[in-house]
């Protein structure tokens, strides 16, 4: 059972066995094992336009794919968890329904009814794009911690006098934060990971960074690819504990060190 | 009794079903009265309706006279503590105290030092830092009921606060709810569906069923004068035996015999009609032969389950369970199986006509 498990965490962690150290290559492409160690392809990612606009392009898209999922999926999720009306069901579903379509056939969809607009190649066009497949995601994650939450509070918080506004503002926001924080984490991710809509729609206008590591990887596997697979990595890796790190900070400082025996 | 809460013709109706018909309740200032009943009575539905969180279909709730009908519930000044505490997880014990007082402008500097004389008031002086989970249940309950109170709301209502609670922690925070409420003489509604807890906490108690107020009165008059047959299953333990009035002060019952009872006090009772018998458990005797003085049936005994310092004896007469109160230290000569002599006195028989 313990080899079983081992074997999982083995079977997930090969990738980054693999691009972690092909990364540090000095090899001239993607090679494993590497040739020898160096910092070369991380000098040539920060100084190359060619990547980083790419880069900007994919941040840019992200956050604005995660503003406006926020503002769709928020609202949508209050409705759809609190009240009950017509149609609800069909409403549920049809949130849900891009994540059921394959990518490969919204892409073909997008293409052509935003070349009719004219927003192909346009980073308004792969925002549209984004967002609607980060819509169910966010949708799902947002809803869970809705039903999770205890009315009660907003009762409470009414009966002690404050204002549905205040209620909002001073109970229900706060206690919902963490629930909005990672559905928006989903939202931005599944943005910056999206390929297939990418290059289909983005172009060189708005060429996101899996876009060019995929036209990369076509043409000269530049061991770049692994420099960034490693920060992503990285910064994900960061985005997870970073959370975690704080709220140990913020309680140690407010009550100083922990007492002996209590956890 | 001079009235302060009053709900007058307070009805309920969800479509076709009726949760509440026609509720009219007074309470003086300073009261602590007592909603009992099964669930879905009614009580917790006038409660919200008290509290604002629902509107009534027809009639009025007022408050010193003011008519809240209109008012939202964050504009009604009353203090509730719900079953399940309902406190604030992202705010300390203190700033959950302090919440009100925020609501109404207090700043946070004498805010926090007055939730914190609240907590101290409620017995949890140095718990004002402590989060909502670093505290037991009974604690939660008191910072609750601080919360509720630190705002000097002109009414309290307390949502089967004692529900979540072990039965030791439920008896301590009776008696502290109970002096609390008295320090500060703050008109209370209490709602329970538990007998006991209303009977040991309440100036007055309404007893709820279906939707209406089945009686309403102090604690010892509920259970010595319950005026319907359902107030006297569902107060205390009881014996009901149907019976038919043969004239003034004799019923004949098929399950007792003939039954003397005393006629004073009791609800008026034609000869000929039917009527409900009630014996309490404590009022009945067991002995091998009928004694002198006292009314005497035949009952075999068929379980005893020792209390300790009681036992309770339930047994056979007829078809009719009956149940007896026995001291733990006459329980002794009893053997299930063996039939014995019941006795009572006829002050013991009560009428219950509805």
């Amino acid at each position: 059972m313990r080899l079983f498990g081992f074997a999982i965490v083995l079977f997930i962690a090969a990738p980054l066995v693999i691009v972690v150290p092909m990364s540090f290559s000095t090899a001239s492409s993607l090679q494993f094992p590497p040739p020898g160690y160096g910092w070369q392809y991380y000098v040539s990612y920060f100084n190359d336009p060619g990547w980083l606009r790419p880069t900007w392009n994919s941040i840019f898209i992200a956050s604005a794919v995660t503003v406006l999922t926020m503002l769709l999926v928020t609202p949508a999720a209050f409705a759809l968890v609190r009240h009950r009306f017509r149609g609800k069901g069909a409403a549920n579903v049809m949130m849900m329904m891009p994540m059921a379509v394959p990518h490969i056939v919204m892409a073909v969809g997008y293409y052509s009814v935003f070349g009719q607009m004219g927003i192909v190649h346009t980073k308004i066009g792969v925002i549209l794009a984004h967002t609607c497949l980060s819509v169910p995601i966010a949708f799902l994650v947002l809803s869970a911690n809705l039903k999770g939450f205890d009315r009660t509070l907003e009762r409470a918080a009414r009966s002690l006098g404050a204002t549905p506004a205040q209620t909002f503002w001073h109970v229900t926001l706060p206690i919902l934060r963490p629930g909005l924080v990672i559905s928006a984490l989903f939202a931005f991710i599944q943005s910056f990971d999206e390929t297939v809509v990418a290059i289909f729609i983005s172009g060189r206008n708005a060429e996101t960074l899996p876009r060019k590591m995929f036209d990369s990887i076509r043409q000269e596997a530049d061991p770049v690819i692994a420099v960034i697979s490693t920060l992503l990595f990285v910064a994900v890796a960061l985005g997870l504990i970073a959370p975690i790190l704080w709220r140990a900070a913020a309680k140690s400082l407010r009550r100083g060190p922990a007492p002996a025996g209590r956890a | 009794m001079s009235s302060y809460l009053s709900l007058s013709g307070i009805n309920k109706t969800y479509g076709n079903f009726t949760a509440l018909g026609d509720v009219n309740l007074e309470v003086a200032k300073g009261e602590f009265v007592t909603f009992l009943g099964p669930s879905g009575s009614g009580k917790t539905t006038t409660l919200m309706i008290i509290a604002g969180f629902e509107k009534a279909t027809r009639g009025a709730v007022t408050i010193g006279g003011t008519d809240l009908s209109d008012l939202d519930p964050h504009q009604r000044n009353i203090g509730i503590v719900f079953q399940n505490y309902g406190l604030f997880p992202h705010r300390t014990a203190a700033e959950n105290v302090f919440f009100p007082l925020q609501m109404r402008g207090t700043k946070r500097g004498p805010g926090l030092r007055r939730a914190e004389e609240m907590l101290e008031m409620v017995g949890l002086a140095g718990f004002g830092h402590r989060y909502p989970k670093e505290l037991s249940g009974g604690q939660q309950q008191r910072v609750a009921l601080a919360r509720a109170l630190v705002f000097e709301p002109s009414l309290l209502l307390l949502d089967e606060p004692l529900g979540a609670l072990d039965k030791n922690l439920r008896e301590q925070m009776q008696i502290e709810i109970k002096r609390i409420q008295r320090a500060l003489g703050v008109t209370t509604i209490f709602v329970t569906h538990d007998q006991t807890e209303a009977m040991s906490m309440s100036d007055r108690i309404v007893v709820f069923d279906k939707g209406a107020i089945e009686q309403a009165g102090a604690p010892l008059d509920i259970y010595h004068r319950p005026q319907t047959r359902f107030v006297a299953g569902f107060v205390g333990e009881s014996n009901l035996v149907p019976a038919r009035i043969e004239a003034e002060g004799v019923a004949q019952s098929p399950v007792l015999g003939r039954v003397a009872y005393l006629p004073e006090g009791q609800p008026q009772a034609a000869p000929g009609q039917e009527v409900t018998l009630m014996i309490r458990p404590e009022h009945m005797k067991l002995s091998r032969a009928p004694l002198d003085g006292r009314m005497n049936a035949p009952m075999r005994i068929e379980t005893i389950v020792n209390y300790g310092d009681n036992a309770l004896v339930i047994g056979r007469a007829g078809d009719t369970l009956l149940r007896v109160r026995v001291l733990g230290a006459d329980v002794v000569i009893l053997k299930e199986g063996e039939d014995c002599t019941l006795s009572w006195l006829p002050e013991a028989a009560r009428l219950v006509t509805r």
